[in-house]
């Protein structure tokens, strides 16, 4: 039954793999809980996008509208008198214009056809030029030829007495709320008539920047909002999962956990749960919010102007390439310095700790030399990397300014046909950086993400791997409980083939205290380790008030025997709770609790008494003092069943009187099988059960045992204490 | 603070050209990066004012590549030269850190945690390359950008401009102030996940507690403060953290805003012309970068120092036990010969040792009994001068140890400490620590004295197999028997087994000791042990107790009187008894 799932451990093999949809659903599932913040982080994501793409392009509006507001004209005398020679010469409109014909109600026609707004002053339309782009080049071909649209720019402004008054002669048309000035006329004006005139586009000015410091406001409290609710969901999920790790790990089998060191298992619970942590915050979020700004770019640049946003588009297949390339150059240079660190590291603290050994052995020159080279190697491998990302940055940002270049020089074009204005041109420039902007993080976020995966998959491992003492008992101790303790036949072993205890059988009645002698190796601490079940037996039964105790809940019967272990283990916290161990036992009975076990005297010493933190490896607490707190410990709990393992550690005659007195009062009233190192304690038992290669060889009290003249009475003459071994 | 920083100023000299030339290509970096908003302006106005030449555009444009390409090639200088010389640095700085404590004393070793000083090799090594690289990148080219562009700024553009680069300085600011709090908060998140890591280890160490007392969800309910804890602080450092970019964002957006409205009239007033206003937008953008990194640089440069104390601190740190200069090279014979030895190892703390007295003749072998704490350790600790004895207490060759060359001395010595301390490498490789060129045959014969060959076989690679860490586990006889050949590989004139043998069963022990001592006749040994058969191999054997010798003679001599020797001599006979 045993022995298959020894080979259970934790260790994984260090493969690093990429996407893994599995270990992602499963990362996925822990959200669950925290559905509605990460709902909220997306919107937020989404607004503050959203608001970022908003800005350039209302920069964009605020040139075209109001800093130029450079109008075209459309002549309609022009066209019709264009419309009327063509039908006398029976000449067809030209083939690329969508109508046939050229009259003013075409010219209308085709406006609205496009969406553009034109105000009519006289027989002419004025159209904003970032509108008057829309039309395609063809159209605007055909119109200029004719000389419908007019090659010269004018300014349009409300019509009022004011603005009258400084347009002055240079009013060329007007309706009831506007006039117009050709742009060249602007520049002759003199300062205080040009602000009057354009009054109109300073308050758009003023009224964009307020909007813009509004969306600026917008961004800056979403992007913070969904930095923080994506940490916050990460943090979440970290949390649980971190906790189903604890839950899942502290309820394994100590067959289990004997095979994983501490140290591993505080990695998985920590470390490897961070890495996942990074999946959230940096790689799920940035990549998101990367990939949704680039996809948004694209778009708005499409809608602001198709044509040069191809010219942008042409412009991506190098960047593409390159990133393809750096990705793989990265992972492998990124590889190179993980390895190269841990070798370093791992020598590092090996011969840290071994130093009194290259010492010893006088090779600090040699070990010297061997760091070196092993240094060395990090350097190459770092800088390795350095030259990847040194090539690598350097040319992303050169193609972004090729790009820039290209959108000039075809915007270039554009404009000269009319299809772009100077505002859209402007804001190509500003989507372009931010097009590039997150190219570079992309290919990084990569490697996080594979890290991420790495570490999901070892948590994983952990939490598929079930090894539990199985708990299945259903049957409840009569109460009260008496405490009579039968093992039938018992065998037992922790490795195949090396059996620790041999068809033992004894009988402990209630109340009794019985002392388990032998030498090392007996498999003495083997019997408290299978009544508490933290071991089952292989054959045989162990029965407390006549049932087995597998039969019983493991809560029940783990809180009717509790053990006193040999070198007790104090936790970070303060003596009182060290007692209690989180039961809800008031304060007076913690006083009680130690005041029996001979304990209270040195405890009120403390500096804080009852509540002096004990930390790690507590120096304040001696060995015989922890004997004292532990025992304070069991009264605390009260247990029916005791079982000591006497720690034989040297202690000072004084502490030692005091734990001799304090074992009394512990054992009085209980049943109690004491794993015993002092005479003393052996004389005060009832019954003595000697133990040899895991056989019961003689049992009985002290007296009959010595007359017996057996291996106990061998034993007793050469003094049971004071040596090690 | 930047007193600290001295300690770099030789390896940063070393680089100087490095730092030169890097800094001539950032200069050709963000030099050329000034003039690309120029040629846009160009463009732009040109395209603006209608009637432009295709060519022009043309040429303009192709500049713009030109540029573009040069600043490529500066920005790799840069990056090659700059981070080329701090990555280098740091890599001398880890090397001679590592040549310093191969020179410091056990006694060091004995009072500082591995963990720490695997930090400062680490983490905090790193923190000293970013000061000696990035930082100075940042700071050098911060200056010159938010100069050369302000300048720019002054002479092209109307005054008014300049109202745009006021939010700016707010950035610096910002992330000085916002650091401080950061590097508060993100201690504080270190803190709660070692917190968190000592709660677990804690636990499962205390696991047979746990599970006894059935305290697993008390445990889990303790875990959960500890991991609600550190949930809280990630959170309380997102708060600040996560304000940091959008602050950025919205600051810089703020200096848009400022050109907006006020380069924007100026614009419609024709005081400004469309060019002009797109290079002042490209200028303010050129200029967040700078004065993120001023403020990044102040912090850098604070953790730098920081970093570079911790450093210091350890190389000033000197070894106490020297070699004796032109020290004695080679021993007259190989006797020891202990003078009253005492030794306490504070002033203030009572005697390890007090008044001990022996000696061994060249060539015989001397057993040591006693219980733990009696000083066995730091006796035979004294012999190599692993810890130094007061000087004229023990004479290795009738010559006082302080009198030796400190690295001849240990050369003649093999020890085999208790622990059996193996690195993490192949068994080959343990075998032959002592070796500089291993030689098959001697590795297989210490192997085979030392009783490890048989296990050598049921290793997954044999002698190629990676043990420790890295590799399998041994139990601890096995580690000691490896232990063992490889002191005796070294053929050391003393050999001293320190409790060696502890974790062998007797009977591989009795195998080892008889074909070790055969194979040492005529050389020193010394065998700590708490084993009376171990110690009847000796030729003399004498017996610690509380730091003195309480009895000594041979094992005949003593188990024939009465005392501490016979006691465990007999207990050790019954337990022999029993096991058969």
């Amino acid at each position: 039954m045993r022995g298959q799932h020894t080979q259970a451990s934790l260790e994984q093999e260090q493969v690093v793999k990429g996407y893994d949809p599995v270990v992602m659903r499963r990362i996925i599932g822990f959200a669950r809980p925290y559905k509605l913040a990460a709902i909220l982080a997306l919107l937020a994501l989404a607004i503050s996008t959203a608001g970022e793409l908003l800005l350039p392009v209302m920069l964009q509006r605020a040139v075209d509208e109001h800093l130029l507001a450079t109008h075209r004209r459309f002549d309609l005398e022009q066209a019709t008198e264009v419309q009327r020679q063509l039908r006398e010469e029976e000449r067809p409109v030209d083939a690329d214009f969508p109508s046939d014909s050229l009259d003013p109600d075409a010219i209308v026609a085709l406006l609205q056809a496009n969406q553009i707004t034109f105000v009519r002053l006289g027989e002419a339309l004025y159209v904003l030029e970032s509108e008057a782009q829309r039309l395609s080049g063809a159209e605007q071909e055909v119109l200029r030829e004719h000389g419908i649209l007019e090659p010269d720019g004018y300014y349009l402004f409300p019509l009022n007495e004011d603005t009258r008054e400084a347009a002055g002669d240079e009013l060329i048309a007007e309706n009831a709320e506007t006039g117009a000035v050709p742009v060249d006329v602007l520049e002759q004006l003199p300062e205080e008539r040009l602000r009057r005139l354009r009054s109109h586009d300073i308050d758009g000015v003023v009224r964009v920047s307020l909007v813009f410091l509004g969306v600026l406001v917008l961004v800056l409290i979403f992007t913070f909002a969904q930095t923080y609710l994506t940490a916050y969901v990460g943090q979440g999920v970290m949390k649980d999962l971190r906790m189903r790790l604890f839950d899942h790990t502290v309820h394994q089998a100590l067959r289990f956990l004997d095979h994983n060191p501490v140290g591993k298992i505080v990695t998985r619970l920590t470390n490897d749960v961070e890495t996942i942590n990074e999946l959230f915050t940096q790689v799920l979020v940035n990549l998101l919010k990367d990939i949704a700004l680039m996809i948004g770019v694209v778009i708005t640049l499409y809608l602001l102007n198709p044509r040069l946003a191809t010219v942008v588009i042409l412009t991506l297949p190098p960047v593409i390439v390159l990133t393809l390339v750096f990705r793989v150059r990265a992972r492998t240079a990124f590889r190179r310095v993980r390895h190269a660190v841990s070798n370093v590291n791992a020598f590092l603290s090996e011969h840290i700790s071994g130093m009194a050994i290259v010492q010893m052995f006088v090779k600090e020159k040699r070990t010297g030399r061997r760091f070196e080279r092993r240094n060395r190697e990090l350097l190459d491998a770092n800088l390795g990397e350095m030259y990847v990302f040194a090539t690598f940055r350097p040319l992303i940002d050169l193609l972004s300014t090729t790009s820039i270049a290209a959108v000039v020089f075809f915007g270039a074009h554009f404009y000269l046909d009319g299809v772009v204005t100077l505002g859209v041109l402007i804001a190509f420039l500003n989507l372009v950086r931010m097009f590039y902007r997150p190219v570079m993080d992309i290919a990084e976020k990569f490697n996080l993400l594979q890290s991420a995966m790495a570490g999901g998959e070892r948590v994983f491992s952990v939490l598929d791997h079930d090894d539990r003492v199985p708990d299945s008992g259903a049957r409840n101790l009569p109460r009260p409980v008496r405490g009579e303790l039968v093992f039938e036949h018992v065998s037992f072993q922790y490795v195949p083939g090396e059996p620790v205890l041999k068809d033992l059988s004894f009988h402990v009645n209630p109340g009794e205290t019985v002392a388990i002698v032998g030498f090392t190796g007996a498999g003495k601490t083997t019997i408290a380790n299978l009544l508490t079940r933290l071991w089952d037996v292989d054959e045989g039964r162990i029965l407390l008030d006549g049932i087995d105790i597998r039969e019983l809940p493991l809560s029940e019967l783990r809180s009717a025997i509790q053990p006193i272990q040999q070198d007790v283990f104090l936790f970070d916290d303060t003596v009182a709770e060290n007692i209690r161990l989180g039961q809800p036992i008031g304060d007076d009975q913690v006083v009680e609790a130690a005041r029996t076990a001979q304990a209270s005297e040195f405890i009120e010493r403390l500096p804080h008494g009852y509540y002096t933190p004990l930390n790690e490896g507590a120096t304040v607490i001696s060995t015989g003092q922890r004997q004292l707190i532990a025992f304070a410990r069991v009264l605390a709990h009260d247990p029916p069943v005791l079982i000591m393992d006497e720690a034989p550690a040297n202690i000072d005659t004084e502490t030692e009187l005091l734990i001799q007195q304090a074992l009394k009062r512990v054992l009085a009233g209980r049943t109690a099988m004491v794993i015993a190192h002092r005479l003393s304690t052996i004389k005060h038992a009832d019954r003595i059960l000697v133990l040899a290669h895991g056989e019961l060889v003689e049992h009985g009290t002290h007296w009959e045992l010595l007359q017996n003249g057996g291996l106990y009475s061998t034993l007793y003459k050469y003094q049971y204490e004071g040596l090690e071994r | 603070m930047i007193t600290e920083y001295r300690t770099l100023l030789p390896y940063m000299r070393r680089y100087l050209r490095f730092y030169i030339v890097g800094l001539a290509a950032l200069a050709l970096t963000s030099g050329g990066q000034l003039f690309i908003p120029q040629l846009l302006r160009i463009a732009i106005d040109e395209i603006a004012a209608g009637d432009f030449q295709i060519r022009e555009i043309t040429r303009l444009m192709l500049q713009l590549c030109a540029l573009a390409a040069i600043i490529a090639v500066g920005r790799f200088g840069w990056r090659y030269f700059i981070h080329g010389a701090s990555r280098r640095i740091e890599v001398e700085l880890r090397g001679d850190l590592f040549k310093h404590l191969l020179k410091l004393d056990p006694s060091y070793y004995a009072r500082t945690r591995t963990g720490d000083l695997m930090a400062r090799a680490t983490n905090d090594l790193q923190a000293i390359r970013m000061a000696s690289g990035m930082a100075l990148v940042a700071a050098a080219d911060g200056i010159f950008m938010t100069l050369a562009i302000l300048v720019i700024l002054f002479v092209q553009m109307p005054p008014m401009a300049l109202l745009t680069v006021v939010p700016l300085p707010l950035i610096s600011i910002l992330i000085v102030s916002l650091g401080r709090t950061i590097s508060r908060r993100f201690k504080r998140v270190q803190e709660g996940f070692s917190r968190l890591s000592e709660n677990t280890q804690e636990a499962f160490t205390g696991i047979r507690v746990i599970k006894s007392f059935v305290k697993e969800s008390y445990f889990l309910r303790r875990f959960g403060a500890a991991n609600y804890d550190y949930q809280r602080r990630n959170l309380e450092l997102v708060i600040i953290w996560g304000l940091f970019m959008p602050a950025v964002t919205f600051l810089s957006g703020l200096t848009m805003l400022i050109l907006l409205r006020v380069g924007g009239e100026s614009v419609i007033m024709l005081g400004f012309t469309p060019g002009e206003f797109v290079a002042t937008l490209n200028y303010l953008e050129m200029l967040t970068w700078p004065m993120i990194g001023a403020g990044f640089t102040v912090n850098v440069i604070q953790r730098g120092a920081a970093s570079l104390a911790r450093i210091n601190q350890v190389l000033r740190e000197e070894p106490e036990i020297v070699s004796s200069p032109d020290g004695r090279r080679v021993a007259p014979h190989t006797g020891i010969e202990v003078n009253s030895l005492s030794f306490r190892y504070q002033d203030d703390a009572p005697d390890v040792l007090a008044d001990v007295t022996f000696t061994v003749e060249p060539g015989r072998s001397i057993g040591i009994l006693g219980r733990t704490g009696s000083g066995k350790t730091t006796l035979v600790k004294t012999l190599p001068r692993l810890i130094d004895p007061p000087r004229g207490s023990v004479l290795v060759g009738g010559v006082p140890v302080e009198a030796y060359d400190l690295g001849s001395l240990r050369l003649l010595f093999g020890v085999v400490p208790q622990d059996g301390f193996l690195f993490s490498t192949t068994v080959r490789e343990n075998l032959a620590f002592a070796l500089d060129d291993a030689d098959d045959a001697l590795l297989r014969r210490v192997a085979e004295i030392a009783a490890i060959d048989r296990d050598l076989q049921l290793f997954p690679n044999g002698w190629d197999t990676v043990v420790g860490e890295r590799g399998i586990t041994l139990s601890g006889g096995q580690k000691q028997r490896i232990a063992i050949a490889r002191a005796l590989a070294k053929d050391p004139e003393i050999l001293i087994l320190d409790d060696s043998l502890s974790a062998v069963d007797t009977e591989t022990e009795e195998r080892i000791l008889t074909g070790l001592l055969e194979y040492r006749v005529g050389k020193t040994t010394v065998i700590v042990s708490h084993r009376v058969s171990t110690l009847q191999r000796a030729d003399n054997v004498i017996v610690l107790d509380g730091g003195r010798i309480t009895q000594s003679g041979t094992h005949h001599e003593l188990i024939r009187s009465d005392g501490f020797y016979r006691e465990i001599y007999t207990i050790q006979q019954l337990e022999k008894q029993l096991h058969h």
